[in-house]
């Protein structure tokens, strides 16, 4: 029972992971109808440029780990904001969805490509800013980074959720999300509130990079998996549901994990995918998404 | 144009023959081997990509499953090649149809990320099942053996070769058919092309599967000629490569994949050769100066246009000088190919160098239209085989209720069509006229009450089963296969008059020849009838806004429907057009054809309706002879508000000379 309990812990830190990069799908997608098919490359990214500031690989460490967070998801902004100028934006314009398909997958190579020249093809370990002794809940060992992982992705989400409630740029989000024809006619900018949306979304990725790797290993291949597997996540919630993403994002770190320990750890990627293709096949807007009604 | 693809053949044919016996190296020869196998492959991911236009990132995955079938058959049972290809076709596409059947349920990013999802499933699979596949070790498998002789690399090849050919015909064959048209129908229209009766999820499927067949040949036969495999060959980099080889060869062309595979296949030999690469790359940054020089002075691009890619190119020589080790650096060079592809080669090799020769000689290309001759109006009319009994109703709208959320689009409205007759559906903007269209077909599902046609309930069937049984429609917003020309348009909604099935396509038999003659004939006749003649095969995008319209009532006419639906045919016409639609309107019900009508064009809708039926937010507000609706209060308060009965709104409404639609 305490390891069943334990392995459920883990998966929960794991499942919010998944979450918080499934919930930067939804924000491209809302405001574009587009998705990065390099979000994981962007974590990878994240967790390998927040491991050069505040480890010791580049000479390090120069800054600590929670100084480093703030910079890495600046890194992180940045670069969606070349996912989107590269790779959606000319196919958003020619409606092409082959075009950003292809362009986005394209960038996820070539950066994941590059970070291997750059850092190494082989993993590394990240330095925990915490103690990594365990403390005890019901008897199951937790890890400190654990509990941050898991409060950390929240507070990331209700950020986002927060500023587009509250302010009148996340208004401008929403407007587009809505409606991006009506929007654009009543003076937004639709095309920055997409560029907005892919740096926002690969910002979160980023900070989800460098919080998953003090307890995992980093390197240029960890962003593949995670990636495909927040996707799963995001379509077993339902790609228009915050709480979609957390409710997908826990049901599969938790069978992931259980998979890993009582049948196999090379088997533990498969259940949340055949998840995927069930979800798809008897409902496929997800638990919690909307269904549309197509316009003739 | 048939010579011409013949003399093509016959050349390839040769060449392959002639190959090894030219080249005797045996690393060139098998190097040539692996292409003709890619090819294969290719042909089935066009299907998929270039003509139902899904991307799928699982055909790595499929291609392995192909291999390991093979191997594990020779492996564990010792099964000979002849029964393992076989096997390995069979088994591919059966996993081809798991992944299809729910993943076709979605379209765009989803499917690509799902068949993503596969891949990555199947190679775990590969390398976890260690009793059948041996694992991360491997399967080492001999070339195959026939009557006891080994074959040896160059009698492999051929072997490679044939059944390349074979595939070639059998895959041409196809997307030339019926087939191949309901794969482009339903890329460039999905609703078009349910209302026409071909179900776009089954086709999707079908394709799907198809391409799948294709991977596990092309995996069985990699088997035999690589005699080794192991799990990490049928990985997401070969999925990606197989892509860029599509649309860098050139989609919806055989040539385009063989050029493809030949590029990606020769492309790792290449980049090994750093001088080689530097090379190359300096022969683009001459050839993107002098073209950018020339564009510019032609005035054909601004600089702002040709900036991007020769900067890119130029900071690839620049890189390519600097770099030591180019393995190291394959992948971003994938990468960068696949951009360059994406955003200045949609078309791919193939069709750059098509619409080359189409721009020196603008003529080579037409085809000429040989059934033009044979067409005679009065074969465009078959018997429709719905044509229930005389006198009674054909369509019963029974308190149908269509509800969006709050709002009640159809609010319980009854509709009766008595069989012959025209009936006209008019209402403002926003009354549920387009949405009863889309009830009456299947499009929605009502969310109460029941449709009734020739006596059986076809509230809740599929659009496109709807079809088949005898209603077909035109749309508001017009929904013609833009891509393929008039005469393809037509033959979609000829589709249901083929009985013959893929192996008839594949062996080109006599029945299915028979049935394609007719259908091509009764297609020249429809386009005779509806005054499309001469522009049979002008792509349906090309031809004018109200020859468009004309087109789609040609197209729906195909399924030989006992109910057409005209959803505002007049709409942008011009007052010529319109007096050739309302005589073309007459004639279709002169057939025995019963028509629904809607319409803004009052005149249009007064003079050729035997009853008229009023709609308003949601509900029937009057049904009747024109002149009784005309004349009804509550028809002319719902079209200018204010007190009923005003004698402006009166005049308006029954106004025939003036065909200025009522502002609504």
């Amino acid at each position: 029972m305490d390891i069943f309990l334990q392995l459920t812990f883990s998966g929960i830190a794991l499942g919010m992971i998944y979450a918080v990069i499934a919930f930067g799908y939804q924000l491209t997608f809302a405001t574009s109808g587009t998705l990065n098919f390099g979000q994981g490359e962007a974590l990878m990214l994240g967790a390998l440029v927040g491991l050069s500031l505040a480890g010791g690989v580049m000479g390090g460490p120069y800054i600590n780990y929670w100084l480093m967070i703030p910079l890495v998801m600046l890194f992180g902004a940045l670069q969606g904001v070349v996912v989107e100028r590269i790779g959606v934006r000319p196919s958003i314009k020619t409606k092409n969805e082959f075009g950003w398909i292809m362009s986005t997958i394209a960038l996820a190579i070539i950066f994941k490509n590059v970070a291997e020249n750059i850092w190494g093809k082989d993993d590394l370990t990240f330095p925990s800013p915490v103690s990594s002794t365990p403390f005890q809940i019901f008897g199951a060992n937790v890890q400190i980074m654990q509990v941050i992982v898991v409060l950390g992705a929240l507070a990331m989400m209700l950020a986002v959720e927060l500023f587009n409630r509250k302010s009148i740029y996340g208004k401008a989000v929403v407007a587009t999300a809505n409606d991006s024809d009506a929007a654009g006619l009543m003076g937004i900018n639709t095309g920055q509130v997409v560029t907005f949306s892919y740096a926002l979304s690969s910002a979160t990725a980023a900070f989800a990079g460098v919080l998953v790797a003090p307890l995992t290993l980093t390197g240029a291949t960890m962003g593949t998996a995670l990636g495909l597997k927040a996707f799963a996540v995001a379509i077993i919630g339902g790609l228009t549901s915050g709480v979609g993403a957390i409710v997908g994002g826990l049901i599969l770190g938790i069978a992931e994990t259980l998979t890993g320990y009582y049948i196999s750890t090379g088997y533990k990627e498969v259940p949340g995918l055949l998840l995927l293709l069930l979800v798809l096949a008897i409902k496929p807007s997800g638990l919690f998404g909307k269904t549309t009604i197509k316009k003739v | 144009m048939k010579r011409n693809s013949l003399i093509l053949g016959i050349i390839a044919f040769i060449a392959l023959v002639a190959f090894p016996l030219v080249i005797p190296n045996p690393y060139y020869i098998h190097l040539a081997e692996t292409i003709l196998i890619y090819a294969i492959l290719l042909f089935g991911l066009d299907i998929v990509v270039g003509y139902t236009g899904e991307v799928s990132l699982g055909h790595a995955g499929l291609f392995g499953i192909g291999s390991y079938t093979a191997g594990a058959l020779f492996f564990k049972l010792g099964v000979p090649f002849a029964l393992a290809v076989p096997a390995s076709i069979a088994v591919t596409a059966a996993f081809g149809a798991l992944l299809a059947l729910p993943a076709l349920r979605v379209t765009g990013p989803y499917l690509a990320m799902v068949t993503l999802a596969f891949g990555t499933i199947i190679q775990i699979l590969i390398n976890e099942m260690t009793f059948l596949t041996e694992g991360p070790l491997g399967i080492k498998v001999p070339k195959p053996s026939f009557f006891g002789h080994k074959l040896n690399e160059v009698e492999y090849f051929y072997v490679a070769a044939a059944l390349m050919m074979v595939a070639l015909i059998v895959v041409n064959r196809l997307l030339k058919s019926h087939f191949g048209r309901a794969f482009q129908a339903l890329r460039a229209s999905p609703v078009a092309c349910d209302c026409m009766g071909v179900s776009v999820y089954r086709y999707k499927v079908f394709a799907f599967v198809f391409s799948a067949g294709l991977a596990g040949l092309a995996g069985s036969l990699y088997t035999y000629s690589e005699e080794y495999i192991s799990p990490n060959t049928y990985n997401f980099e070969l999925t990606i490569l197989f892509l860029l080889a599509v649309i860098m060869g050139g989609r919806k062309t055989r040539s385009g994949p063989i050029l493809g595979a030949a590029i990606v296949v020769m492309l790792p030999s290449l980049l090994s050769d750093i001088e080689l690469f530097r090379k190359i790359a300096y022969t683009a940054v001459a050839i993107g100066v002098v073209a950018s020089i020339w564009l510019l002075a032609k005035k054909r691009k601004s600089l702002r246009e040709i900036a991007i890619p020769l900067t890119a190119t130029i900071a690839m020589a620049v890189f390519s000088y600097k770099l030591e080790n180019i393995i190291d650096w394959r992948l971003t060079i994938f990468g960068l190919m696949t951009l360059f592809v994406v955003y200045y080669l949609q078309d791919g090799v193939i069709g750059f160098l098509r619409n080359l020769l189409e721009k020196i000689w603008p003529n080579g290309f037409r085809k000429v239209d040989e059934y033009g001759a044979l067409a005679n109006e009065s074969l465009a009319w078959e018997k429709s085989e719905h044509s229930g009994k005389a006198g009674v109703d054909l369509l019963h709208a029974n308190q149908v209720l269509m509800q969006f959320g709050g709002l009640k689009a159809l609010n319980q409205v009854d509709l009766k069509i008595a069989k012959g007759t025209i009936h006209g559906l008019i209402g403002p903007n926003g009354s549920g006229k387009s949405t009863m269209m889309n009830v009456l077909t299947g499009i929605y599902k009502p969310t109460a009450g029941a449709v009734e046609f020739n006596g059986g309930v076809i509230s809740g069937m599929t659009p496109a089963a709807i079809a088949l049984g005898g209603i077909a429609r035109t749309f508001q917003n017009v929904q013609l296969f833009g891509e393929m020309t008039a005469t393809e348009n037509v033959l979609v909604g000829l589709h249901h008059t083929f009985k013959s099935n893929v192996l008839d396509v594949m062996l080109n038999t006599k029945r299915y020849r028979a049935e394609e003659h007719r259908a091509r004939i009764r297609a020249a006749s429809i386009l005779q009838f509806v005054g499309l003649t001469d522009l049979s095969n002008e792509e349906a995008r090309n031809l004018p806004y109200g020859k468009q319209r004309l087109l789609e009532i040609g197209r729906a006419l195909g399924l030989s429907p006992s109910l057409l639906l005209l959803d505002e045919p007049a709409a942008g016409l011009t007052a010529p057009d319109i007096k050739e639609l309302v005589a073309i309107i007459r004639k279709i019900r002169e057939h025995g054809i019963t028509l629904i009508l809607i319409e803004h064009h009052m005149d249009v809708v007064m003079s050729i309706s035997d009853t008229v039926t009023v709609l308003d937010f949601g509900q029937k507000i009057a049904e009747g002879k024109p002149a009784e609706v005309q004349a009804n209060a509550k028809v002319i308060e719902a079209y200018l508000g204010g007190d009923a009965g005003s004698n402006a709104g009166a005049a308006e409404l029954s106004a025939p000379p003036s065909s200025t639609p009522i502002p609504a």
